[in-house]
């Protein structure tokens, strides 16, 4: 499990984090749903030691997060992070030559899977395609966790189509998801358990499935309920 | 260890071409230089031009060819230092910057920040050696070009120390002595350190990170220019002997290294933000 305990970080003389806490489970899809500067993005890269925070704690399985974190959460940002120039089967390499983690059998299916040219360079990729190999690169590594920052941004209708049913496949079964999106309709049904952000804190967080069938709500009614009030 | 050898590896070919290309610049342009000025000296004496003696000779060597192409020699070692200079915050800043932030991704490597430093700085050294190396070894295919163009009538041989001797810019790039040697790269060493430092200050407080950079560059030039200034090295009445203010001023630098990487090492593992 991962614990995100009263997290808070300030940027800008703003708390744009501020007492974050969440937690997000192995085997389940944990969606982070907030409007636009609620802190999803910031809190993922948090997580991930891409931007320092100030007060709280992040542990993996209890324990604080360090290098071998790595190992065991991968985690997909909202662009592609790999230099233009490379191509993606010398980016297949670099993760090999890095990952421990890394599956290389896995990341050829998921290639065959998304129709990638291992030849082509990154800076030639469409946003469609970018988006595709970025799941390569987050999906492949034997990782217990995968955090994804709006896999769906940007794309066209027949990629997200793609793109979602990987929540569904074999790749990510026993893992634990933490995504953000604000594509609530489209991925409402593959979504286990929701954490509401409101101003960097938690105003609620819920399994949609209980909520659905106690309360006889979607996520996007909940949404409208707490966010917009 | 692995992992760091990896990193240096990386950062070697994603500035491979670059790296050829200063190369290339070098040797054409010396060798264009050098066939100009000896081919006119030849076909001048061969005219029936009187010999201008060089250093009391009547022949020409290739040092009086090293020595009349001063800034065509020149002008390709410093563009080489110029681009190698600039490319010391390149190397973070393309990281960064553009269409994917590859930032992300070599934060996210399983390993110790401070291995991304380490081979960063270990790329620089190896480009900055590289050049060096690649100098060494045209100077001999140079001389072999001087000696295909002048008839052996008209030539005699050079010494290596006078040739490096015959440009400015070698004989400030390659000292002949060790011990200068190894003073003046370990004073670049340092300075790539502060600049390294800096670099890290800005990325991980951006815009107040700017004033802390400055601040922190300026502190360490001035560690080392004060005392330097101050306790008169090129005076014959300073209160230290020579050795003793060499031995202050290599405490400061040793210091100011120390500090460089310490802070920098703090930075990428503590404040760094994408």
């Amino acid at each position: 499990m991962i614990e995100v305990e009263n997290v808070r970080k300030r940027y800008r003389r703003r708390w744009v984090l501020d007492g974050l806490s969440f937690r997000a489970e192995k085997g389940r899809i944990t969606c982070l749903i907030g409007l636009n500067g609620a802190g999803k993005s910031t809190a993922l890269k948090a997580m991930m030691g891409l931007t320092p925070y100030q007060e709280g704690s992040i542990r993996l399985e209890g324990m604080a997060l360090d290098k071998r974190s790595y190992e065991r959460i991968s985690f997909v940002p909202d662009h592609l992070p790999m230099p233009s120039a490379m191509k993606l089967g010398e980016g297949l390499q670099f993760m090999a030559d890095f990952y421990a983690s890394w599956n290389a059998s896995r990341a050829r299916e998921l290639m065959h899977f998304f129709d990638l040219n291992e030849g082509e360079r990154v800076g030639n990729l469409s946003k469609g395609t970018a988006a595709k190999y970025n799941l390569v690169l987050g999906l492949a590594p034997d990782t217990d966790y995968v955090l994804m920052d709006e896999p769906l941004s940007g794309i066209d209708v027949f990629s997200r189509e793609t793109v979602a049913s990987v929540f569904s496949s074999e790749w990510l079964e026993g893992r634990g998801v933490l995504l953000t999106t604000h594509e609530i309709a489209e991925m409402e049904h593959l979504i286990d358990h929701a954490v509401l952000l409101k101003g960097g804190r938690t105003v609620r967080s819920f399994d949609c499935e209980r909520v659905r069938d106690e309360e006889g709500k979607s996520v996007l009614d909940l949404m409208r309920e707490v966010l917009l009030a | 260890m692995i992992r760091y050898g990896k990193l240096v590896h990386m950062e070697v070919r994603r500035f491979r071409y670059f790296l050829l290309g200063m190369m290339g610049l070098t040797l054409v342009v010396q060798v264009a230089a050098l066939i100009w000025k000896t081919t006119g000296e030849v076909h001048r004496l061969r005219a029936g031009g009187a010999p201008v003696p060089f250093f009391g000779f009547d022949k020409l060597t290739f040092t009086w060819a090293v020595f009349n192409t001063q800034a065509m020699f020149a002008l390709p070692i410093l563009v080489s230092a110029a681009g190698l200079a600039l490319y010391v915050f390149l190397i973070w800043y393309r990281d960064w910057l553009g269409r994917g932030t590859f930032a992300y991704r070599l934060l996210m490597l399983p390993t110790a920040r401070r291995n991304l430093y380490l081979a960063k700085l270990t790329a620089i050294l190896l480009f900055v050696f590289s050049l060096l190396a690649f100098q060494l070894l045209a100077l001999p295919i140079e001389q072999g070009i001087f000696n295909l163009i002048v008839p052996a009538e008209m030539r005699m041989d050079s010494y290596f120390t006078d040739i490096i001797q015959a440009n400015q810019a070698f004989s400030l790039l390659l000292p002949l002595s060790g011990a200068q040697f190894l003073y003046q790269y370990g004073l670049g060493v340092i300075c790539i350190l502060v600049a390294f430092t800096a670099v890290l200050l800005e990325r991980s407080f951006r815009f107040w990170g700017i004033g802390y950079a400055v601040i922190y560059a300026t502190a360490c030039i001035a560690a080392f220019v004060v005392p330097l200034l101050t306790l008169g090295f090129d005076r014959d009445d300073a209160y230290l002997y020579p050795k003793e203010i060499f031995g202050i001023l290599t405490a400061v630098i040793m210091v100011v290294a120390a500090a460089s990487i310490g802070l920098g090492f703090r930075l990428l593992s503590r404040k760094i933000t994408v």
